[in-house]
């Protein structure tokens, strides 16, 4: 009976002390020096090695502001800010989009960070980039890289093909389409194309026709689903179903899980976002040769700028010092480390051109690098029920069209009706 | 319990006829009524505090308009959320669709579990390997069930697609969780996975307390295998399956870590099961009296499906 | 021979035959995730996957470990299934000894207060217990956490072991009173290393359902450092499915590993009666 007892007092103590190790101080600064916690999204290798050089020389220049590397991740990050700010224990920097991070900024939760942003940051990155960040004249995120949707090709298959490799700053949607149905074989389909998540391609790419869906009159905001608008769905449309010349199983895949194809040479051409070619080139053989084409352009070249930002937790105890790491996340040579490990576009025209030095225009950089000049801000964007109608609207009825179980008309007025649903 | 209970009986023979007599298992009289507080009050106070207290507070958010936001006030709001509930197609279709899962699921892993059972109950050789595999999905946490899944279910490079393009069986290969026809069915099929295990060790546990005599007896009055089960096994075996069917049957449809792995909801709300779309509304949209008052409509409705269930465990228990 | 066993033998090969086919259904995936992990990425996105890799890289496993903070979430899980199964038998045990021994109306109410609970979708409860935590400072902090398990294991736990203490005749209880033993003794000496193979089982169950939890930490921990195991796996999945999936199957396996070698020592006790909680309850 004194072993179980003993057992039992035990146990009790190794929970007890477990538990006390379990909570660790949580305090922002010990002794003069205040750590400040920056949740990263990155997730490609390079990127999260470029990310975390940033980090440890921000930490060797200030010995009194330390700043800790904390992994997260893009496809948790909305539902887990949402916890976090409702619980107090967000990080002092966040990660995210623009797109995503409006609503946040809208119910008060993050900082303005104008102050802490130096004249040389401002005025290396465009206005219209910085339009969407701001709102109510205060700036709540620092705009770091931004994205485009190019279409990716294999050089062989081309030539195999015979079809010449198109020059010029753009290709216009005909060419595309006229493009995909040459390079559809019976071996191979002439593009795949990610459509699990379709909402941001088609908005964003919306814009080359200019279709802007959203329309803000005074206070109220419309979906509107007009001639513009269905540009783009329809011709992807009717390239799965009229031309066939996308391979219908790659639509309800997601960008990623499209690659594998791509490299196995089952379709000659894809769309992804640029940051694929980071994957492309760790991933496929050597004897895989690819190249990135010129930007794809209805009406204008235009799609949506939705910078990845920095922000800083209204809820920080140290605002001022996080936006000073902002700051310095957004100088030339930083942003320039941190784009190429994505292959996304950094925001200011400094860091453009260092990318450019450095990589030497290769592995479609300068394709990538000149789609920069087409971004600009879309109206998406400032919506602050945009994740909602999204996800409960767009998401499902784009699907639904893309997988042909309703008409052009019919997605028309879910999109358009669906915003009033939502509560918009 | 059979060796527990050889273990605790002391030797028939030699005890006392009059305390024999006496025996009885179970409970005792209420004189000790102070006492099965003392011993209750440890588990009582986290009770109270971590699971009525929040689940009467959480019944009664669904009466609020609360939600997520910087110092944002709580108002009283009677009914509105459920009348805004009503005209939710989304909500409704996300219960539907959860209808069908646990019924489909629990009926499934029933049928696979009672042959499993049945099966197990056999002397076959190499019993112990099968008993320990058929615990597997059970071991594994739903959401690396759910990561497993989907590596097999890729249509580009997992095993299923490419062996039946291999076969011949198709030559443009599914995406199972991504084509609208097919994502139910093939989410499905891995919550009858990841069930079976319990299903099939309760069953199992059912089949062995039916005594060997009492089929051998059947055996020699000429009954078949057929006629055993249905006369021997199957009323032995009742009352543990309603317990199991029933238990399943709730897990099944408050289910979310897999689903949530597996599809998030999608394709266009296809596996929407009313967990997952009620956790988005809490904690994407941050709308939690809303959510609440989704979580509310989904207990009335189990309730009223399971009534039945609790009446009569109530009674045996009591 | 029985005249069982002489009949059995004819169905013996359609027996054989439908177990494998239900050890394939149920081992299959593993091992392809055991496949899976020890697959190099330019292996992994080949159209013509083979069950066997062409090389092991077993430095998927390291690289999982290391880079990914999985050994880490490992511990956080491994501290807060092992404390909440402790405090469950702690507090569950005299609370089941009391629901077994004591008829009253306590019992009733504790007895459906197990199974309600089972009922209720925990999206119900997620919302007050975050507020609640909150207050509390236990938000995002792992013995908060511990708690919530605590209170969530409980009822199950409550079942099983209330079962297995009405298994053990009172008589035996007496039988020591009536020789002079004391209460606490009685219990201690006599009823419990009755009730130890109970306790036993009990406890990896409780254990195992902590270390499988999922939606409790999805809303209730959010630094990753303090990040349980499913909750650092289902966030790998990252964006639009760029993920390493060597070391992701890795990990996954690893995960596995604690509850597999628990389901592979309970396997034989599992069948002898385990789930008389379950079946008698």
């Amino acid at each position: 009976m004194r072993t179980r007892r003993f057992a039992a007092a035990a146990a009790l103590a190794v929970t007890a002390a477990t538990l006390a190790a379990c909570g660790s101080s949580d305090s922002g600064s010990t002794g003069g020096t205040i750590t400040l916690k920056f949740q990263s999204l990155a997730f490609q290798q390079p990127t999260v090695a470029a990310s975390k050089k940033i980090v440890a020389d921000w930490n060797a220049a200030h010995p009194k502001i330390q700043v800790q590397y904390i992994q997260g991740s893009w496809d948790s990050v909305h539902d887990q800010l949402v916890t976090q700010f409702q619980g107090g224990s967000a990080p002092d920097i966040i990660h995210d989009e623009s797109a995503d991070i409006a609503g946040f900024a809208k119910q008060g939760f993050l900082a303005d960070l104008a102050p802490q942003i130096s004249g040389e940051v401002k005025s290396s990155i465009p206005d219209g980039v910085w339009q969407t960040v701001s709102a109510d004249g205060k700036i709540y995120g620092g705009p770091t890289l931004l994205q485009s949707y190019v279409v990716f090709v294999n050089t062989d298959l081309l030539k195999q093909a015979g079809v010449t490799m198109p020059t010029g700053s753009t290709l216009s949607w005909d060419s595309f389409q006229a493009m995909a149905k040459s390079l559809t074989t019976p071996k191979h389909y002439g593009v795949g194309w990610g459509l699990k998540s379709p909402t941001a391609s088609v908005l964003s790419m919306g814009l080359n026709f200019d279709g802007k869906f959203f329309y803000t009159e005074g206070d109220k905001t419309t979906v509107k689903v007009d001639a513009a608008e269905q540009e783009v769905p329809r011709r992807i449309h009717d390239m799965i179903y009229t031309d066939k010349s996308i391979d219908p199983t790659s639509v309800s895949q997601s960008g990623g899980d499209v690659l594998p194809g791509f490299y196995a040479g089952k379709y000659a051409m894809t769309v992804q976002g640029s940051y694929a070619a980071q994957q492309i080139v760790a991933d496929a053989k050597p004897s895989f040769h690819w190249a990135v084409l010129p930007i794809l352009a209805g009406t204008s070249a235009h799609q949506a700028a939705d910078p990845q930002t920095l922000s800083v937790s209204a809820q920080s105890k140290h605002v001022a010092e996080a936006g000073q790491f902002v700051n310095y996340f957004l100088a030339a040579d930083n942003l320039a480390a941190v784009a190429q490990g994505d292959w996304l576009i950094p925001t200011s025209a400094a860091a453009q051109s260092a990318v450019a030095k450095q990589t030497g225009g290769k592995d479609g950089w300068t394709a990538t690098l000149a789609t920069g000049s087409q971004l600009t801000e879309a109206p998406f964007q400032q919506v602050a029920d945009y994740p909602k109608w999204k996800d409960q609207i767009a998401t499902p009825a784009l699907q639904q069209y893309f997988a042909n179980k309703i008409d052009l008309a019919t997605l028309s007025s879910k999109l358009s009706d669906g915003w009033t649903q939502v509560g918009g | 319990m059979s060796s527990l209970a050889e273990v605790v009986d002391p030797a028939p023979a030699s005890a006392p006829p009059s305390r024999r007599a006496r025996g009885r298992r179970g409970a005792r009289p209420a004189r000790g009524g102070r006492e099965a507080w003392l011993l209750v009050l440890p588990a009582l106070l986290p009770i109270l505090l971590f699971s009525v207290i929040p689940l009467l507070r959480g019944l009664t958010l669904a009466f609020t308009d609360s939600r997520a936001g910087f110092h944002v006030p709580t108002h009283f709001v009677g009914v509105h959320n459920f009348s805004r509930l009503l005209d939710n197609t989304l909500f409704w279709s996300s219960f539907k669709i959860g209808l069908i899962w646990a019924f489909s699921v629990t009926a499934l892993q029933f049928a696979l579990g009672l042959g499993l059972a049945l099966l197990l109950n056999q002397p076959l050789r190499l019993r112990w390997l099968a008993r320990t595999l058929s615990l597997v999905p059970w071991a594994m946490p739903p959401v690396i069930v759910a990561i497993m899944w989907r590596i097999m279910l890729d249509p580009t490079v997992g095993p299923i697609s490419t062996t039946l393009q291999r076969l011949g069986l198709t030559d443009s290969p599914t995406n199972w969780l991504g084509d609208f026809a097919t994502a139910l069915p093939a989410v499905i099929v891995v919550g009858v996975w990841a069930g079976m295990p319990q299903t099939t060790i309760t069953l199992l546990a059912g089949l062995q307390s039916v005594p060997d005599s009492l089929h051998e007896a059947a055996a020699l009055d000429g009954a078949g295998a057929w006629q055993r089960f249905r006369y021997v096994t199957w009323p032995a075996l009742r009352p543990v399956v309603a317990a199991i069917t029933s238990l399943d049957f709730i897990w099944n449809f408050n289910s979310f870590g897999l689903v949530y792995v597996l599809t998030a909801g999608g394709p266009g709300g296809k596996t929407m099961l009313p967990m997952l779309f009620a956790y988005n509304e809490a904690f994407r949209y941050g709308e939690f009296g809303y959510a609440a008052a989704m979580g509310d409509v989904m207990v009335v409705l189990i309730v009223a499906l399971l009534l039945f269930y609790l009446r009569s465990r109530l009674r045996a228990a009591a | 021979m029985s005249a069982l066993a002489r009949r059995g033998r004819l169905v013996r090969l359609p027996q054989y035959g439908a177990l494998a086919l239900y050890m394939v259904f149920l081992a299959f995936p593993l091992l392809w995730m055991l496949s899976t992990s020890l697959k190099s990425t330019s292996e992994l996105v080949s159209v013509t996957p083979s069950l066997l890799p062409s090389s092991p890289k077993w430095s998927n496993y390291s690289t999982v470990l290391r880079e990914q903070g999985l050994a880490h979430s490992a511990w956080n899980s491994l501290r807060v299934s092992l404390a909440s199964t402790v405090l469950v038998i702690v507090v569950g045990l005299p609370a089941a000894y009391a629901l077994a021994r004591f008829r009253s109306r306590l019992r009733s109410a504790a007895l459906g207060w197990i199974l309600v609970s089972q009922v209720f979708p925990l999206i119900l409860v997620v919302i007050p217990l975050f507020l609640i935590l909150k207050q509390v400072h236990l938000f995002n902090t792992l013995p908060g956490l511990v708690a919530v398990y605590l209170v969530w294991s409980l009822p199950f736990a409550l079942w099983m072991l209330q079962g297995y203490v009405a298994a053990v005749p009172v008589d035996l209880e007496e039988a020591a009173a009536i020789d002079g033993a004391g209460r606490l003794r009685t219990l201690s000496n006599v009823v419990l290393p009755l009730l130890l193979p109970g306790v036993v089982a009990t406890a990896m169950f409780t254990f195992i359902s902590a270390w499988n939890e999922f939606f409790f930490a999805l809303v209730l921990i959010q630094s990753p450092e303090r990040s349980t195991l499913s909750l650092t796996l289902a966030r790998f999945l990252g964006a639009e499915g760029q993920v390493q999936l060597g070391p992701l199957a890795a990990g996954s396996l690893l995960a596995t590993v604690p509850s597999l070698v628990f389901f592979a020592f309970l396997q034989r006790r599992l069948t002898s009666g385990l789930l008389a909680g379950a079946v008698k309850g």
